[in-house]
């Protein structure tokens, strides 16, 4: 069904129009959106997928270490072990039931994704090789050397090809479109490579756009991390949930926040401080540097702070790894030390800190990636189902994305079976107020989107990083209050044309970062106790009591008020305990 | 640090063509800074209509492939220290081969249709089937070792950017589309390789690589796409696709050097007393007419070129292999039957017709440290008879170059007569030994070919 | 005197045998002793290095064998192919001692003396153009070609790549420009000089081959060269004998002589006609060139 809606309208947007209607749109096409795209064209339906980038731009390809299955091919693991493994980790703040689900499925769905020809690294007797990883009882990472997430994702990315998804390539999604009841029947995009507004419909719109890593300084997330389908959204009306969460992964370079792998930590490598103290010790003494991400970024940042560190920055030793084994297993790790950090990990460690990493909350949905909001459903990092709670396991997020991202493209395909294609009269007012919002945003004038983003990157560096307290929080909340007033009084987009102007669309990113921004402070502010990637000076004890509760955040659609409330968490097997490594 | 460059400001106009400028900017910028850092400066700070591609800033998703001074980098892989210190002011451009859209945003359609057309994703033996236990498939390390390079591809296009046959030919597949081939073609688990070999064999396939190495030379994650095109070649030769032009340019090379194999007009046949022709050069006189068909080499285009050469003495006369063989050309032979093993003549295009001639004696007894005489028959088809190392097996080397130059099959032979070899004097002693006989002798010996038993075992 | 192993190549033992005897006499003068090869085959071009990439290795094993077996340390080669292709197969010898102990096995069972791993393959080009022995070059061509536009053409295979190659940057080499104006000829700069010739493809296709060889032949007219040097046989005869195809292809003339690299420094030094042979060429190589043959 083709459907065009012709509008004249002034010099720079000519037309905008219904370009298409699918059963399902899938909006961003990283691991988690191929994967549903690929599982919902498996279940007989006309799938689209609405990309900002070429699919294998999509940052999950930068995903290094690996993906945990208890495969047991080097141990006896079990799945309950990793379910176990995952809700400890999550500082019990994940659903058990979704934990659960993830970690039975991780079998199938890595065997599968073997069978589709993703090339895992062996062992010599030829099953799929594991590693240790960070707060794991077992040695239950695959991987493919150190481009486990490269591998994944141009694997998904034939799969996608094979099964001859249609792909809208370089549409930058601005709106989900709202029909006269409130369901979501698609979205809308800027036409990064011919300009104008592109409508996509769907009966189902699955929201796989990532994480939001960009409004820190020092993250190891792309420029493209920039929380757009959170946003959306909550600006549709759907619930955020457990958005103050962020991860700060432990090891990053400090010229550009790109990341080392843990699994240079599996492989044997050792932190060290300023004195050449394995500083580790000190604060997880059995499980050493393969604590919890939160556990080792914590420390590094305690040793930082009390002068133990080298240039803000503590070292990750490989040297005694030698030569043979860091090319044959972290060759991609002294390849981007080389170049962004100059030195040889062969040679010398690598100093690191801590970097924004994961954003462990998203968009609110069920097991079925189904959220509150009719028509909408979302997977992978911008969704929160919750698998991850408080703090993610490093060799989660690839696997949240493959079965999370298969099991909503499954349930949305199912859901929509038989539905007539939404029309592309029921669009027209939702799409004139995009028009509109674009034709703002380049007629306006004030400062450059940049400098806001600048700002908000530092005071989210400064005040909401791996410690906060209530005064610093604040300040966050204030500051980016400003700012937000200034991004709505106008930023000057200089590009005014039609042809890749990635000037408006980085503008328009800009303006989700920062009400994200504003989202995560606000609920950080709420959360008035230390639970994970969550960690305040002056509430420094987990309240379970209290805090045993989901945040839930939510925005009223016509004046845009955020108002942060609770959800229940889902415990079945493991109650909460006191955790240590 | 203060960087220098020109950026190639390129913008669309409203007839379809394209405002061209070459733009100077200065930036400001920090030490590690890399090429993509001094141009996100200029797109915040001076001149926010510049547009380029960018992600990951880590040289991993491949989107910021553009020309720095005529090569393709990746622009967050490129550091400006250097050039900045040298007080060099580089040359930005979009990459080439490809359509421009603005600035240096490049038109990646026909790169993305030519990987579509290489049929990109595993297939099994029967379409969907898992291996038998539902698992994974077994892949040894080494197995998997083989398409290592291959999966590093990022498709950021810098290879196809500087491919030389593609800017002479834009239909032509490319090394990107190619590397991913590979990708299949050496992944021990898909069973499609035949219809992919096929497949990739066509025109503007495989044999149009015109082998400039600007692919390898500018990959910025070393996956040697050439390496990967030349891996296709050879896996074409294994599975006897050898119908291109290209393929039967290069049997040619193998044949001149074993110094025996078809000739023009023996139908593909190799034939007895091809050594006239192939002497362990190549053959330029077979070049041709075994490269396009006697047919088409005989057109007034070849035919003429043919003349046009001829009459600048350029193409040697078929006569010419006879009276200039490289010495030592059995060596050559027993090194192609070692390598080729058992396989079938069929596989390999033609094999050698006539058995392989004995080893010379001071080898042979260096051989025998390590092989059985039957090993050394099944390896290479060489005889060595238990004479030589009766007779302690080894000569002066004077008498080595003899064997060169004698050919090594008389000299052992006289020796196993019972005579030698003799610098001044050349050969000398009883006449040689009946090949056949000798070789029927070992096989009594045995009761059956020295190699079979070794094959059963084995 | 430095001796060197002398892999001339086959083309040059054939239809470019005017490179041979122009190098053979300049050798000496540049203090190079060439000692045969007569073991020597087919290096296998890219070719066999494509069919039989294992035969490949242990065909160019061989003839470095050889030369190792001749007591010389060095190999020379005058012809692009060549040294990728025993470059490489040298760098794989050396660089790893499984795969030198898997060649050399079967090199023994073939009857062939291992290769130790003790050889540098150089091209001629390289060995003339740096230290003493360029300073040889100067006085022995002696700039004698005075006012003559030279346009250097490189070719693929003797810069890339480079992690093989690796005698100077890829990308702004200077060597066939040192030789140019050690003949006291000017070097023309033009972007075709470091790209293909098309000669590796230009019987199984004939005019993609053609497109790549009107490149340099037209850049290099247009910039007014008198003539192009070329250190490549391969790239001579692509440049020498398609030049007329080319010009049909391209609906243009460009009537560009091309000379190897050996003959331009033997026309510089003096070295009679009789051994240079310009009376081989294709395409004539005009009067300002024959005129400075020494009689």
């Amino acid at each position: 069904m083709r459907v065009a809606y012709v509008r004249a309208r002034g010099e720079r947007i000519e037309r905008i129009s219904v370009i298409a209607s699918h059963d399902v749109v899938i909006v961003g096409a990283g691991l988690a959106g191929m994967r549903a795209a690929v599982e919902a064209a498996r279940g007989g339906v006309d799938v689209a997928v609405v990309t900002k980038l070429h699919p294998v731009r999509s940052h999950s390809g930068a995903a290094e270490g690996g993906i945990n299955v208890a495969l047991g091919n080097v141990s006896d693991d079990s799945t309950e072990g990793h379910t176990y493994d995952t809700v400890k980790g999550s500082d019990y703040l994940a659903d058990q039931d979704a934990s659960r689900i993830m970690c039975e499925a991780a079998v199938d769905d890595i065997l599968e994704l073997e069978n589709m020809g993703c090339f895992f690294s062996r062992l010599p007797n030829g099953r799929i090789a594991q590693r240790p990883f960070g707060a794991a009882g077992r040695p239950r990472t695959a991987f493919a050397a150190d481009i486990t997430g490269h591998v994944l994702l141009h694997v998904m990315y034939e799969q996608l090809l094979k099964h001859g998804v249609k792909v809208y390539e370089e549409f930058f999604a601005i709106d989900l479109v709202l029909d006269d009841n409130g369901e979501c029947i698609g979205v809308s995009s800027w036409d990064i490579k011919d300009g104008g507004i592109k409508t996509v419909l769907g009966n189902a719109t699955v929201i796989c756009t990532g994480g939001m890593g960009r409004m820190y300084h020092g993250t190891t997330n792309a420029f493209a991390c920039t929380g757009d389908g959170m946003a959306m959204a909550f600006r549709a009306g759907a619930p955020l949930k457990d958005m103050e969460f962020m991860q700060f992964h432990p090891t990053t370079l400090k010229a550009n926040g790109v990341l080392i792998t843990e699994g240079c930590r599996g492989e044997g490598g050792v932190l060290r401080n300023a004195d050449g103290e394995r500083f580790m010790k000190n604060y997880a003494p059995n499980a050493m540097e393969l604590a919890s991400r939160d556990v080792v970024s914590r420390a590094e940042w305690t040793e930082i702070m009390s002068g133990r560190g080298v240039d803000g920055c503590v070292l990750l030793d490989l040297t005694h790894l030698g030569a043979d084994h860091i090319n044959r297993a972290l060759p991609g790790s002294r390849e981007l030390a080389l170049d962004y950090a100059g030195v040889d990990a062969i040679d010398e460690p690598i100093p690191v800190r801590p970097g924004a990493h994961y954003q462990m909350g998203g968009v609110h949905t069920d097991n079925w990636g189904m959220t509150p909001l009719p028509g909408l459903w979302a997977s992978g990092e911008a969704a929160c189902v919750s698998v991850h709670g408080a703090n993610r396991l490093g060799g989660n997020s690839l696997l949240e994305a493959v079965v999370f991202g298969r099991r909503s493209g499954e349930h949305a395909a199912r859901t929509v079976q038989g539905k007539a294609r939404p029309d592309a009269a029921a669009a027209a007012a939702s799409i004139s107020k995009t028009e509109a919002k674009v034709a703002g945003l380049l007629s306006a004038t004030g400062p450059r989107a940049d400098e806001l983003r600048e700002s908000l990157a530092e005071t989210m560096y400064a005040n909401c990083g791996v410690f906060r307290t209530g005064d610093s929080m604040t300040e966050a909340r204030d500051t980016i209050a400003t700012l937000r007033k200034t991004y709505d009084e106008g930023v000057l987009v200089q590009d005014k044309g039609s042809n890749f102007n990635n000037d408006l669309t980085y503008a328009i990113e800009v303006g989700y970062l920062l009400e994200m921004g504003d989202v995560l402070t606000r609920c950080a502010l709420e959360r008035e106790e230390s639970r994970g990637g969550h960690t305040r000076l002056d509430f420094v004890e987990r309240d379970d009591e209290k805090w045993l509760v989901h945040s839930l955040t939510t925005r009223t659609i016509d004046d845009a008020k955020i108002n942060v409330g609770t959800h229940p968490v889902t415990i079945t097997d493991y109650q909460p305990a006191i955790r240590t490594y | 640090m203060l960087v220098k460059l020109k950026i190639w400001r390129q913008t669309p106009t409203a007839d379809g063509a394209f405002a061209r400028e070459l733009v100077d900017f200065e930036v400001d910028t920090f030490e590690e800074a890399t090429l993509l850092d001094v141009l996100d400066s200029i797109k915040h700070h001076q001149d926010g209509t510049l547009a380029y591609r960018k992600s990951c800033r880590m040289a991993i998703c491949g989107s910021c492939g553009m020309r720095m001074d005529g090569r393709a980098v990746l622009a967050c892989k490129t550091p400006m220290k250097e050039l900045a210190a040298k007080g060099r002011v580089p040359v930005i451009a979009p990459m080439g081969n490809m359509p421009v859209l603005r600035d240096l945003v490049t038109d990646m359609t026909d790169f993305w249709q030519k990987v579509r057309a290489m049929t990109p994703w595993l297939e099994r033996a029967h379409h969907g089937d898992a291996p038998a236990d539902g698992r994974e498939h077994l892949v040894s390390p080494e197995e998997q070792q083989k398409i290592t390079k291959e999966t590093m591809c990022i498709m950021c296009g810098c290879c196809v950017s500087e491919c030389n046959s593609m800017e002479a030919d834009p239909s032509f597949l490319g090394p990107a589309a190619l590397a991913k081939g590979y990708r299949f073609v050496g992944d021990v688990r898909d069973k499609r390789t035949r219809e992919r070999l096929e497949q990739y064999n066509g025109p503007h396939g495989v044999w149009d690589c015109t082998r400039c190495y600007f692919c390898n030379e500018r990959c910025p994650k070393g996956v040697d796409p050439r390496d990967a095109i030349a891996k296709l070649g050879a896996a074409m030769f294994d599975h006897g696709i050898t119908s291109d032009r290209g393929a039967k340019h290069a049997q040619v090379f193998v044949d001149s050097t074993k110094g025996q194999g078809p000739v023009p007009g023996s139908f593909g046949i190799p034939v007895p007393g091809s050594e006239i022709l192939y002497n362990g050069h190549l053959s330029e006189t077979a070049l041709i007419p075994l490269t396009l068909g006697i047919p088409t080499s005989l057109t007034p285009n070849w035919a003429g070129m043919g003349v046009k050469l001829g009459r600048k003495g350029k193409v040697p006369p078929p006569w010419h292999g006879a009276l200039h063989r490289v010495k030592g050309l059995d060596e050559v032979r027993r090194l192609w039957r070692v390598l080729e093993g058992k396989e079938s003549a069929e596989r390999r295009g033609g094999d050698l017709e006539e058995p392989a001639k004995p080893l010379p004696p001071n080898i042979a007894q260096g051989v025998l440290t390590q092989f059985t005489p039957e090993q050394i028959f099944e390896r290479t088809g060489a005889v060595v008879s238990s004479d030589i190392t009766a007779g302690g097996g080894k000569l002066p080397p004077d008498q080595v170059d003899l064997a060169g130059y004698y050919g090594a099959e008389t000299v052992v032979q006289r020796f196993v007569a019972g005579g030698g070899l003799d610098k001044d004097h050349g050969l000398s002693g009883p006449a040689p030994t009946d090949y056949a006989a000798q070789q029927a002798a070992q096989i009594d010996a045995h009761g059956s070919r020295p190699g079979a038993t070794t094959s059963k075992d084995a | 005197m430095k001796k060197v192993a002398y892999y001339a190549g086959c083309l040059a033992s054939l239809s470019a045998k005017e490179l041979d005897s122009s190098t053979r006499a300049l050798a000496p003068q540049l203090d190079l002793e060439l000692v045969d090869m007569p073991k020597a085959t087919c290096c296998g071009a890219g070719d066999i290095h494509e069919a039989k990439p294992d035969f490949y290795l242990h065909l160019n094993a061989r003839v470095l064998s050889q030369a190792e077996q001749m007591g010389v340390d060095t190999l020379m080669t005058i012809c692009n192919v060549c040294t990728l292709n025993l470059r490489q197969a040298n760098q794989r010898m050396q660089g790893d001692e499984a795969v030198r102990e898997r060649v050399n096995t079967h090199l023994m069972e073939a009857g062939v003396e291992p290769y130790h791993g003790t050889v540098d393959v150089q091209h001629f080009l390289w060995l003339i153009t740096t230290g003493d022995r360029y300073e040889k070059l100067k006085t022995v061509a002696g700039g004698r070609l005075t006012g003559m536009k030279i346009a250097p053409f490189y070719g693929c295979q003797i810069l890339r790549p480079s992690k093989i190659l690796g005698f100077e940057d890829p990308d702004s080499p200077q060597s066939l420009e040192k030789i140019i104006e050690a003949c006291g000829g000017t070097p023309i700069d033009y972007p075709a000089k470091l790209k293909c010739c098309g000669f590796p493809i230009v019987l199984a296709r004939e005019s993609v081959a053609l497109n790549e060889v009107t490149q340099p032949l037209d850049q290099a007219k247009e910039r007014g060269a008198d003539c192009i040097v070329t250190p490549c046989p391969l790239c001579h005869l692509s440049l020498d004998a398609w030049q007329g195809k080319a010009e049909k292809q391209a609906g243009k003339k460009f009537e560009m002589p091309t000379l190897h690299m050996s003959q331009l420094i033997a026309l510089a030094a003096g070295i009679p006609g009789s051994e240079i042979k310009f009376h081989r060429h294709v395409t004539p190589v005009g009067d300002k060139i024959l005129n400075a043959v020494v009689k």
